[in-house]
């Protein structure tokens, strides 16, 4: 599903390249669980950024689903993206002046899906989920993990086939964490691919397998 | 997706009230602004239009020019003999109407009452059928046609005759002649260049005791006939005048001229369209005083100015939220969002705030408009605007609007990067800062020019009311000379002077505030034994002995007129204008000597002052004084001045004596008298609406770009919220800071300024050139403006850097 090919990243400081990433090559088969790992400033979401599409290489070849994305132009790329890839964030970002039910319906607004389809689409969601009750709220009226589960929630709305996630539970308790590892688990078996950005080894076992960076390289395991 | 835009937006609107405030306000002022000068720009563009045959019908208007073709006076009136001449050397010409306004106060009578009417006109039997005019009572086509028969509006009649039938009614005039009413006529409307309220019939001039047949088939001198042409349809008016110079050599020869005289040598006539007459007519003799296309035209680009300026708040204050923003961009992005989505997003609620600032500012308009109409003494309506041609565009306004101010910040917001805003790592571009600055520097540039034209009209205005006119127009009484006082007016006089306050009493032709009008042709001047004629134009007006002291006007030299001197009546005083067009060095020199004037050969007698007889508008002409002799008087004196002496109580005495005095010579004419002074001031009125208006906009335009500055700074101090948490962790003191934050924005206010200035110069400059007098442009003026500017735009950004630099340091380091 996923080619990366000696993807690098830099910036330029003081007119040298300074490496974020260096020379990355990676496959990601669709159904697979990857946790990545590695110290502060490795380059974990950098990474993340470029395989969902929030942020272009420097250098280098990235083939989704067989598509050269390195080639495409932001529009195809968009497209790609919003049919394919849901991202979930340590900081939830929720919009804050949308209520729960706005807030997972939003993606379906940019796929122009009709609004009787998309409050199906919601209902269903808010039901698995088991927040039908709090569809009306304001994200600051929901605890960290109810805020999660909606964030996670409006990354699956358009039924993605790879979800992305970046210290999903960096912000929560740790029974909060156990919860979102066994949705995502769920979800993996329903098939959806999952690469997830973690800090904890525990959170990474729930992966098919691990991927560990340091300074921008993959460590060879 | 765009009920979900607007969800947003509402939602963002009420969260940041003050900001939306900032926002709505500065539009709904803007638009409401716009709106307000749009109802104005309708109604002087409107002028005339309600006549159907508007397009079609031209006034004539005549000049008068010297040998070397230097026009000396443009009128907007023409003789009496002109318009049936015209009727029958032009067979395309449909037909022609003449209108000869009194010009002061007629009294009427009828029964016991008695009513001084100011705005009578002569009209032509045809005058009803080539002006739509809605006739209520009587024949349109024939109320006029009949000497000795009058058409009144309804007000005029009910003055009269309460609620009886005012037809058939015969209203005596000025004790001198009775007239039938045949008709009653609705006032014109508000948007007409003349407003009658009486229109007596032309062919009650014929009579020789009125005007004279005679008089109206050759008094070529007599320019006081307002003359219409009906032109057919699509008819080349510019051919028609360019035949006009023969048919004045074919037709006008005055009696005493030579053979070969041409009279297209000395006049020319003019066709002028009705519809042009209020914007673009400024002739020396106009039927009431018409408007202005510069004025309008400034004062529409000063309302898109302010809108411009409200856009401008808009869009920094849009670029001073875009943090608040930045992460729901990223989010949407994140969710799928395509750049232009986020741009119709933004779009649309710009545009949607723009529609709520026209709903708001229409009522604005509608609960200001009286304020404006008593500025301008106009009746303006807000229904002017409900006319689909003015509508349509008015709706799509807001769209423009919205556009205009959401575009840039669209632009800016829709480019954040998800990977970045969502990490916090929100960077601000250099060009964006600079446009920025673009944009404030264009607000304070704005509202320093008008801040430079407020104080320059109001001092030029100062400057008129105050300055000295070289006599005195303090506690002069002015009223109507009236032909019942031709044979008891040396009575009347001593009657008057008998009250102590009273100091003098004088007749004369015009009174200082009027024009200088009149001239009686060449002058010619004694040089060796010959008289040598004056190549200038030289105005008289006729007074009695007591008019130069009456005003106080100083004699250089020789004597005024004297009632010890029968030989005055060809006497003459020249003002020092004339005496230096006549080329005299020395006033004295031409004391004495022989001069012609006209038709008079006399002598000078002295030589007085140059005052300033007309407004400041003009410039002082050369003056003659002449003195008619008793049998002319009748017709030579249109006014009575007395002078009143010392303050407000005797002024009040004198009053009641002179309307004591009055009502036992002249029972039959009411009592209406003005002070001189009011007259003096309404000349000015049009810049007294004016500096009224320009301090109301100007006002408003300081108003709003500092709003604008409140969220602009806001904006640049959030960005530094970090750098100045740290200066503080550091040990900057409040002041230091506070300072380091203003010196940003001083700067683009003084830049403001420099570009404000040459602009404000040259406007200011053409704007006093329509000033015979006027004052010069100092450069404090400027100096003060541009300080003005920044004084209340640092107090505004200092309030707000006071507000960071108190703020917990920790805190903002926390957030970042
Ligand atoms: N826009 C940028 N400009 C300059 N340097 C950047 C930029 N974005 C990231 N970096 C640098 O790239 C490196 C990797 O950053 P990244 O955010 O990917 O780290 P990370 O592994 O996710 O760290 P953490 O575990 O703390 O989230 C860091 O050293 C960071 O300073
Ligand atoms: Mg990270």
């Amino acid at each position: 599903m996923i080619d990366l090919k000696r993807i690098s990243k830099w910036v330029n400081v003081g007119g040298k390249p300074n490496f974020i990433l260096k020379d990355i090559n990676l496959h990601i088969k669709e159904g697979e669980f990857v946790s990545i790992m590695g110290p502060s400033g490795s380059g974990k979401s950098s990474l993340l950024n470029i395989i969902g599409m929030l942020d272009d290489a420097s250098e280098g070849e990235y083939f989704f689903l067989g598509n050269p994305v390195h080639t495409m132009k932001e529009k195809q790329r968009s497209l790609l993206y919003k049919q394919y890839i849901g991202f979930v964030f340590q900081a939830y970002h929720l919009i804050d002046e949308l209520t729960v039910y706005e807030n997972i319906e939003t993606p379906l607004i940019y796929q122009n899906i009709k609004s009787s389809e998309r409050q199906a689409m919601v209902a269903d969601i808010l039901d698995r989920f088991q927040i039908v009750g709090k569809k009306d709220l304001f994200p600051t009226q929901l605890s960290g993990g109810q805020q999660q589960l909606v964030g996670i929630a409006r990354a699956l709305i358009a039924k993605p086939k790879l979800l992305l996630a970046d210290e999903p539970t960096g912000n929560l308790n740790s029974r909060q964490g156990e919860e979102i590892m066994d949705l995502f688990k769920q979800l993996n078996k329903e098939g959806v691919t999952i690469i997830q950005v973690t800090h904890s080894e525990k959170n990474a076992g729930y992966g098919s397998h691990i991927i560990n960076l340091l300074d921008g390289r993959v460590e060879l395991t | 997706m765009l009920k979900n835009y607007l969800r947003i937006a509402f939602r963002n609107l009420s969260k940041y009230k003050f900001i939306s405030f900032i926002n709505l306000f500065g539009l709904t002022v803007g638009l409401a602004c716009c709106l307000l000068i749009l109802t104005y720009i309708l109604h002087e563009t409107s002028y005339d239009k309600y006549n159907r045959q508007a397009g079609r019908i031209y006034r004539v208007t005549r000049s008068f020019n010297n040998d070397q073709g230097v026009v000396s006076l443009h009128l907007g009136a023409v003789a009496p003999p002109f318009g049936p001449l015209l009727k029958n050397d032009f067979p395309d010409i449909q037909q022609v109407t003449r209108l000869l306004p009194i010009g002061h106060q007629m009294p009427m009578r009828y029964e016991d009452k008695i009513f001084n009417e100011g705005d009578l006109f002569f009209a032509d039997s045809s005058f009803p059928g080539m002006f739509d005019m809605t006739v209520l009572k009587g024949n349109p086509r024939t109320a006029l046609a009949d000497p000795f028969s009058m058409m009144l509006t309804p007000a005029v009649a009910r003055k009269y005759f309460g609620d009886a039938d005012p037809i058939n009614k015969v209203i005596r005039m000025n004790n001198q002649f009775n007239v039938k009413v045949t008709g009653i006529f609705q006032p014109f409307p508000s948007a007409a260049h003349l407003h009658p309220e009486v229109l007596l019939s032309f062919n009650t001039l014929k009579d020789s005791a009125v005007y004279g047949e005679k008089s109206l088939q050759t008094n070529w001198g007599n320019n006081a006939f307002y003359t219409y042409l009906l032109l057919p349809e699509h008819y080349p008016a510019r051919s028609l005048e360019a035949q006009l110079p023969a048919f004045l050599d074919r037709r006008m020869h005055p009696n005493d001229a030579p053979a070969d005289y041409k009279a297209s040598k000395y006049t020319r006539l003019f066709l002028q369209p009705l519809t042009a007459i209020h914007l673009h007519s400024h002739l020396d003799e106009e039927i009431e005083e018409n408007g202005d296309a510069g004025r309008v035209t400034v004062f529409g680009a000063i309302a898109l100015f302010i809108l411009l300026i409200a856009c401008i708040n808009y869009m920094n204050l849009s670029t001073a939220r875009s943090s608040l923003r930045a992460k729901e961009i990223g989010i949407r992005k994140v969710s799928g969002a395509l750049r232009q989505e986020i741009i119709i997003q933004f779009l649309s609620e710009s545009i949607l705030l723009s529609y709520m600032a026209l709903l708001l500012a229409v009522g604005l308009t509608w609960l200001t408009l009286p304020g404006l109409n008593s500025v301008t003494g106009l009746q303006l309506s807000i229904y002017t605007l409900l006319q689909p041609l003015v509508l349509l565009p008015l709706l799509l306004t807001p769209l423009v609007v919205g556009i205009l101010s959401g575009l840039y910040p669209a632009l800016f917001l829709s480019s954040f990067q998800p990977s970045k805003v969502l990490k916090g790592l929100l960077k601000v571009g250099n060009g964006n800062v600079s446009f920025r600055k673009v944009l404030v520097v264009t607000q304070f540039a704005i509202t320093i020019v008008l801040l430079i034209s407020t104080a320059i009209v109001f001092q030029q205005l100062h400057y008129m009311q105050n300055t000295s006119l070289g006599f005195d127009k303090e506690h002069v009484v002015t009223l109507g000379y009236n032909n019942g006082l031709d044979n008891a007016y040396e009575s009347f006089r001593t009657a008057l002077l008998r009250d102590p306050h009273i100091r003098q009493v004088t007749r004369s032709s015009r009174i200082p505030s009027g024009r200088l009008l009149d001239d009686k042709g060449a002058a010619s001047t004694e040089t060796g034994d010959s008289l040598r004629p004056v190549n200038a134009t030289i105005k008289y007006v006729a007074v009695d002995q007591d008019f130069v002291s009456t005003y106080s006007i100083p004699i250089v030299a020789g004597r005024n007129f004297s009632r010890d001197y029968a030989t005055d009546t060809t006497a003459f005083l020249l003002n020092v204008a004339a005496t230096q067009a006549l080329g005299i060095r020395h006033p004295q020199d031409i004391v004495g000597k022989n001069f012609r004037y006209g038709k008079v050969l006399g002598k000078v007698i002295g030589v007085m002052a140059d005052i300033n007889f007309e407004s400041l508008h003009q410039a002082i002409v050369p003056l003659i004084l002449i003195l008619p002799d008793n049998k002319d008087a009748a017709n030579a004196f249109g006014r009575i001045s007395i002078k009143i002496a010392g303050n407000k109580d005797n002024i009040t005495a004198a009053l009641a004596h002179l309307e004591k005095t009055w009502k036992t010579y002249l029972p039959e004419v009411p009592f209406d008298y003005t002070f001189l002074d009011e007259k003096f001031q309404q000349l000015y009125v049009s810049e007294q609406r004016q500096g009224t208006l320009f301090t109301a906009f100007s006002g408003i335009a300081v108003f709003i770009a500092c709003l604008g500055l409140l969220g602009l700074s806001s904006f640049s101090i959030s960005q530094r919220i970090k750098e100045i948490g740290i200066r503080k962790v550091l040990g900057a003191s409040t002041t230091g800071l506070v300072r380091l934050l203003s010196v940003d924005f001083l700067r683009l206010i003084i830049l403001a300024a420099l570009i404000a200035f040459p602009i404000a110069w040259f406007a200011m400059h053409s704007w006093l050139s329509d000033f015979a007098y006027r004052i010069s442009i100092q450069w404090w003026v400027f100096g003060l403006a541009g300080l003005l500017a920044a004084v209340v735009a640092l107090v505004t950004i200092s309030l707000q850097a006071l507000k960071a630099a108190l703020s917990n340091p920790v805190r903002s380091l926390r957030s970042e």
